[in-house]
Formats: structure tokens, sequence, C-alpha cells
């Protein structure tokens, strides 16, 4: 099965995963420049998302900014 | 009026905003504008992949505001030194508002916790402002690991109470030789005026402005207050007294006749 684990929570994907992380936010429609990725813990870069291939059961967050003091 | 100078740069406004709780993005930004700020707080959160989300950064004119992103909702160090790496890839700038903030009623901040987390944060690189209770050995305790301000609070986030911590605030600023920002609890312009009197280098105000009935016209109102309490702590305030001390001219009154 083609699962990741995005903020938490696993997602399903029907037939294979998204191939890179711009892929991704593309299927989710996610807006990438607004958008800071961390997969397993580590910062991809955003120069990055085109070249960074997803795996199976990654643990991907992704978090961007809200209003706040 | 004199320039505010964190870490080096030079501001002309000395009032932070933060833009939590605004009605919409687009009075968060003509109330921003009105406030005459340079400097804006936002926060990180998940991204909610089942909805779609709002880029409150597209309202605001990043070659104006320095984005000064916060650590709102680390319980500890280690939250909080991801949450600003996570903020720097995602800005580009290394300024950042530290908060470790654990307690959920009060929001009040882990002083041990942040003092940790600024040291490591200092070390990789970070312009740090941190977030604390107003305690004068934790505000000298940061300093010496390099913070470029203290940020003590007024009065609990959010909670309008204006300057619950007076004497410590005092102290804070006598013995600071960083930048001492009143964070936190000042809900009325004279709050801030009181701030900026007491020798406050500079204010962050969020709430009070936000749920204003017009924030617009609030957030201008807090801009004249803390333009109004820095000039008038730079002009050397007259001391209070006991007894009245008569404004006007006491001789020379039309009662009896000097001739008497």
């Amino acid at each position: 099965m083609a699962v990741l684990r995005i903020n938490g929570k696993e997602k399903v994907f029907d037939g294979s995963l998204p191939a890179t992380l711009s892929e991704l936010l593309i299927t989710l429609k996610v807006d990438a420049a607004t958008v800071v990725a961390e997969v397993d813990g580590e910062i991809i870069e955003r120069e990055k998302f085109d070249s960074f291939y997803l795996k199976e059961e990654q643990s991907i967050e992704l978090v961007r900014f809200v209003p706040g003091g | 009026m004199d320039k505010l100078i964190i870490a080096g740069k030079e501001f002309t406004s000395r009032l932070l905003i933060g833009t939590g709780k605004f009605a919409s993005n687009k009075l968060m930004a003509k109330a921003i504008e009105a406030s005459g700020t340079e400097i804006v707080t936002v926060a990180l959160r998940r991204v909610d992949i089942e909805n779609e989300n709002d880029d409150m950064l597209s309202v605001i004119d990043r070659n104006k505001y320095l984005l000064l992103a916060n650590t709102s909702g680390a319980r500890d160090a280690d939250e909080a030194v991801r949450l600003a790496k996570l903020s720097r890839a995602a800005t580009g700038i290394n300024w950042l508002k530290l908060e470790v903030t654990p307690d959920p009623y009060y929001l009040l901040p882990d002083p041990v916790e942040t003092l940790k987390a600024a040291e490591i944060l200092v070390k990789a690189g970070f312009i740090v402002l941190p977030y604390i209770n107003a305690d004068p050995v934790l505000a000298k305790k940061l300093e010496d690991v390099g913070t470029a301000t203290v940020m003590p609070l007024a009065s609990p986030i959010g909670s309008n109470q204006g300057i619950t911590t007076r004497a410590a605030i005092e102290i804070i600023i006598e013995q600071s030789n960083v930048p001492v920002i009143v964070d936190a609890g000042l809900g009325l312009p004279s709050h801030v005026a009181q701030a900026m009197e007491m020798g406050a280098d500079a204010v962050l105000v969020n709430t009070a402005i936000a749920t204003a009935a017009d924030p617009v016209a609030m957030a201008k109102a807090f801009k004249f207050a803390a333009e109004a309490g820095r000039i008038a702590r730079l002009s050397g305030p007259a001391k209070a007294g006991d007894k009245a001390s008569a404004s006007s001219p006491l001789t020379g009154f039309l009662r009896g006749s000097e001739n008497d």
C-alpha cells in the first residue's frame, strides 16, 4: 500500500505514491511557495522539493505561517 | 524620534505588532499599516491538508515589515529549537521571538527551557528575542548568553490587564544592556505610554488591537501612545510630590491692597 504519514496522520494513496515532494503538494493542493517541509525530522529546502523523492512510510511535516503574537 | 536599534538594525517605530486574532487578513494588513510598525510577529503551524489554507504572508509586504516568527506552541527547548529552524527555512531570516509556554492557562513562559533554547539558538546564529516573565535575574542571564533583546511580560498574554509587573520591569530596564520590549497584556494605549515612560525601548501589542471594535483606529491610537511615551521619557518627566505646587503665581491676586 502507498502510505505516508503526513502531519501525524496516515495518508493512503490510490496506486503509487507521488514521486516527489513537489508532486505530493500538488496532489494535496498545497501551494509549495508557502510551505516548509520536514521529512523524517530533516528540513527539506524549498528548492529541493522537485528533486526530493518520497519513499513508503515516510513521516512528513508540512507547516506554514499563520497569524500569531 | 530617536531610533530603536536591535542587533544592529535600526527601526523608527517602537511598536511591534502581533498578527493573531484579526477578523480577516485584510483587516490585519490595514491595522499593521495604521500602526506604523516595522516588525510583525507570526506563528508556525501544521498545514491543514483537508481544507484550503489562507496564505497570510500574501498581505504582508516583506520589504516594509520585518517578519518575526515566534515559537508559540513550544513546550520545551527542543520544540522551540525545531520550530526556529523550520521558521528560518521558511523565511530565510534568522530573527526569532523565542517563547516556551508549557502552561496552557496563563501561558506563562518557562524560564529554564527558554534560557536553554536561547543558548542553543544564539550559537546557531539566530537573533533571539525571548519572551519572559518579568524576572530581572533571568533577563540578565539571557543577555549574557547573547539574546538581542529581552521581552518581559506586562501581564498574561491577551489579558489586557496592563502592567502588573511594574516593579520588576523597572529593574530589568535599569539593568539591561539590550533593548527591553514589554510584551503581553498591554490592553490600552495608556498602558503602552506607561511602559515607554518607564523607559522600555519598545512594546509588542496584539490582542488589544486585533479584538478592538475598530482595529485600524486602535492601531493608530497605540502608535501615538508609543510615540508619546517615548518622547516623555526622553523629556525628563517632572517629579511627583505629596502636596500641591501652584502652577499659577500666588502673588499679585486681586484681594486686599498692597497699600494696606
